[in-house]
């Protein structure tokens, strides 16, 4: 079997799995590559028809590419959608000037809690990849949170020879990812593939692209003429730069000053 | 090992002298008291400001902060309003391993040694470390850290929400740490430093649970005391008479009674100007800013030619600093005046970088926690914290009694002065360019 039906059929198989498991579930859907990838697994999974809600976070600081791809596609794939904005948040003007750190956990973390909290989702798909980011390579295919969203990694049912651990305590909500063992090259491959849209921030405009998207005051792209599918996976076969870079370097001084405000200080 | 005396330095972040006696003298720390009795026991003067990453940075390399380049958290480079992190690429100076490649070095959780670089040993950076991948040296050992679950530090964020949640976090980390010293401790090594940095936020939630027996945290306080020395206990049977062995912490605590909020004092005196409707931070310092402060109490005069919309001719400078120090003089909470020490930076620091230091720093009196936000609309009020740090009362404890050399009143700079001399030489030779300068760290 060709390695992209393995992760495929893998994936398919988590997906109905935690479906049966869990019926009243959600899928994430940030619009970007990997979890539209992600949905058009769950739309195979399931013969075309999700039959559940997909969840988009709406900062309402998202680029206009972004809202423009969600009206399109949602409309065309019949998706059950629920638009998750902290409007509480927006209306006292909750934004990135007000610090970064605090808007993502605002617009991002209490919109995704307020969502759960009505909907009484018991499992969310995730689309992330474990080699996106160092923290992420000890994540699991299900992931248990507890009521204060806090990633227990330490106590973690173990999924050996992939026997996954669905069964957990109730109060809890489950995280499962279905993409965890999909590198970045993997997605671009099965894009080109599956002749998947994609928002088109990720292919080259006047010699800069995304690599990875969100809101638009907080990413930056990368130097880049990939302008096709083909030239993406070109570049990632020799780029030593990593994915998330657009995406660092705020992030980390708005996390110094979170750690650094958790203790008084600023 | 070369057959010479090892050096085992381990870290209290931010434990008290008078702290460290009075859990010794109750039983809660038996091997750190039993130290006590059979060694040397000091009082040690923190860095000025009294921030970890200062105090280790002063600590490693044995210069005072206009040598070393680290005087706080955060900096603003000049031409610009733009709040930056200083850390271990900034630091100037070599800290001591560095200078010593033929000796092997493990070095765990040292605050504002991040990211890690190479060395010949080990290096775990500590806070504020943001990405573990970054913070190991050599990276193989990220697997085995990963596997013992090691977190560079506890999620203080908790504590605002449960304090019942923080401990729980802060004793996990801590047991990581145990589990990772534990794993190096096996290594080849001449040096070994260990740093527990819980201390210091466990004060900061919890100084109240240590003042009152009937706190419901109390024995929460105790019993991570308990463990810090359990360790300690296990490294001192782990080692013979002939190694050294220097506790210590880089700067005191105290009950925290208020915190006072140096920007409002400046920007109620018209002083300190923000643009209009703008959100509260430095790149919104407007035309007309006499002086403004960065955390936690470090004055900087609004110098034409050095800032963006600096407003300061240099031949006022003099008055201006005048006219602040008389300010802060006089400050006074219900009768009780606020600030006990305010330093000229010629008065505290000396070395090469002088033009990146602070022309005034303000050290609050007994309980006032001095602080340097923008968005306080009020000089006085009190948060979360019940615990702050105090500049005066570090301690440093050594397991030999016949010193050479050790002052009466040590600072953080003269640490490794003091280990040159227990090694009978000076192959950790200090960064300092000057002798006796107060190092930062004047007396009161």
């Amino acid at each position: 079997m060709n390695y992209l039906d393995k992760l495929e059929n893998q994936s398919i198989f988590i997906i109905r799995e935690a479906y049966a498991q869990f019926r009243n579930v959600a899928m994430l859907w940030s619009i970007g590559k990997d979890s539209t990838t992600l949905l058009w697994l769950v739309r195979k999974a399931f013969f075309g028809k999700i039959p559940f809600p997909v969840v988009h976070l709406d900062t309402s600081y998202k680029f206009n590419e972004i809202y423009e791809f969600r009206e399109r596609y949602a409309k065309e794939w019949g998706l059950n959608l629920i638009v998750g904005r902290n409007e509480e948040a927006l209306s006292l003007k909750m934004g990135p000037e007000k610090g970064k750190f605090e808007c993502c956990t605002m617009l991002k973390t209490d919109a995704l809690k307020k969502v759960i909290e009505k909907y009484k989702f018991k499992a969310l798909y995730l689309a992330i990849r474990r080699d996106e980011h160092g923290i992420r390579a000890k994540e699991r295919i299900f992931s248990p949170r507890d009521e204060d969203f806090e990633w227990d990694y330490k106590n973690q049912p173990p999924e050996l020879w992939d026997q996954y651990k669905t069964k957990t305590r109730t109060e809890e909500h489950i995280r499962v990812h279905p993409l965890l063992g999909w590198r970045e090259i993997d997605i671009w491959e099965y894009i080109k593939r599956e002749k998947l849209p994609i928002v088109s921030l990720y292919y080259s405009k006047r010699g800069l692209r995304y690599r990875s998207i969100g809101c638009a005051c907080c990413c930056n792209p990368v130097k880049s003429n990939a302008d096709t599918v083909d030239k993406i996976i070109n570049e990632l076969k020799t780029s030593r730069i990593s994915e998330r870079s657009g995406r660092a370097q705020d992030k980390e001084s708005a996390y110094i000053m979170q750690k650094l405000r958790s203790l008084g200080y600023m | 090992m070369n057959g010479r005396a090892r050096n085992i330095i381990i870290g209290l972040d931010g434990v008290p002298y008078e702290l460290l006696k009075d859990l010794s003298d109750s039983g809660v720390m038996p091997n750190v008291g039993a130290l006590i009795q059979k060694g040397t026991f000091r009082k040690m003067s923190s860095s000025i400001p009294e921030v970890s990453s200062v105090a280790w940075s002063s600590i490693i390399t044995g210069a005072n902060p206009a040598e070393h380049g680290i005087f706080g958290f955060t900096d603003i480079p000049p031409n610009t309003y733009r709040l930056s992190f200083p850390n271990f690429d900034n630091l100037k100076v070599t800290p001591f391993w560095e200078k010593d490649n033929n000796s092997k070095h493990v070095l765990l959780n040292i605050p504002a040694t991040y990211p890690a670089r190479k060395v010949n040993g080990v290096l775990i950076s500590g806070f504020v470390a943001l990405d573990l991948e970054k913070a190991v040296y050599p990276e193989d050992l990220i697997p085995n850290l990963a596997e013992i679950d090691y977190k560079i530090d506890v999620d203080s964020e908790k504590a605002h929400r449960s304090l019942e949640l923080f401990i729980k976090d802060l004793n996990r980390t801590n047991e990581a740490r145990i589990a990772a010293y534990r794993h190096l401790w096996v290594k080849e090594w001449d040096t070994f430093m260990l740093v527990f940095t819980g201390t210091d936020r466990l004060m900061h939630f919890l100084w109240d649970a240590y003042e009152d027996e009937g706190h419901k945290h109390n024995a929460d306080f105790k019993n991570f005391f308990k463990r810090i020395d359990e360790s300690i206990g296990e490294i001192l049977s782990r080692v013979d008479d002939s190694d050294n062995v220097i506790i210590l912490s880089d700067h005191g605590f105290e009950k925290l009674e208020m915190d006072v909020y140096v920007n409002t004092v400046l920007i109620k005196g018209g002083m300190l100007k923000l643009k209009e409707g703008a959100a509260s931070n430095y790149s919104n310092i407007d035309h007309g800013t006499k002086a403004f402060a960065l955390d936690p109490a470090r004055i900087y005069i609004n110098l034409k030619d050095k800032y963006p919309r600096g407003s300061v001719d240099p031949k006022d400078k003099k008055s201006v600093i005048h006219d602040i120090i008389r300010r802060f003089e006089n400050l006074l909470f219900e009768g009780t005046k606020v600030i006990r020490n305010i330093y000229k930076k010629e008065e505290v620091y000396r070395g090469r970088f002088m033009d990146m230091a602070p022309d005034i720093v303000l050290v609050g009196n007994k309980g006032f926690n001095l602080k340097a936000s923008l968005a306080s609309g009020e000089i006085f009020s009190k948060g979360v914290f019940t615990g702050k740090h105090s500049q005066h009362n570090a301690f440093i404890l050594i397991n030999k009694k016949e010193l050479i050399n050790i002052p009466e009143y040590p600072s953080v700079s003269d640490v490794i002065g003091i280990i040159n001399s227990l090694n009978g030489g000076g192959q950790w030779k200090a960064n300092s360019t000057t002798e006796n300068v107060p190092a930062g760290t004047a007396r009161p």
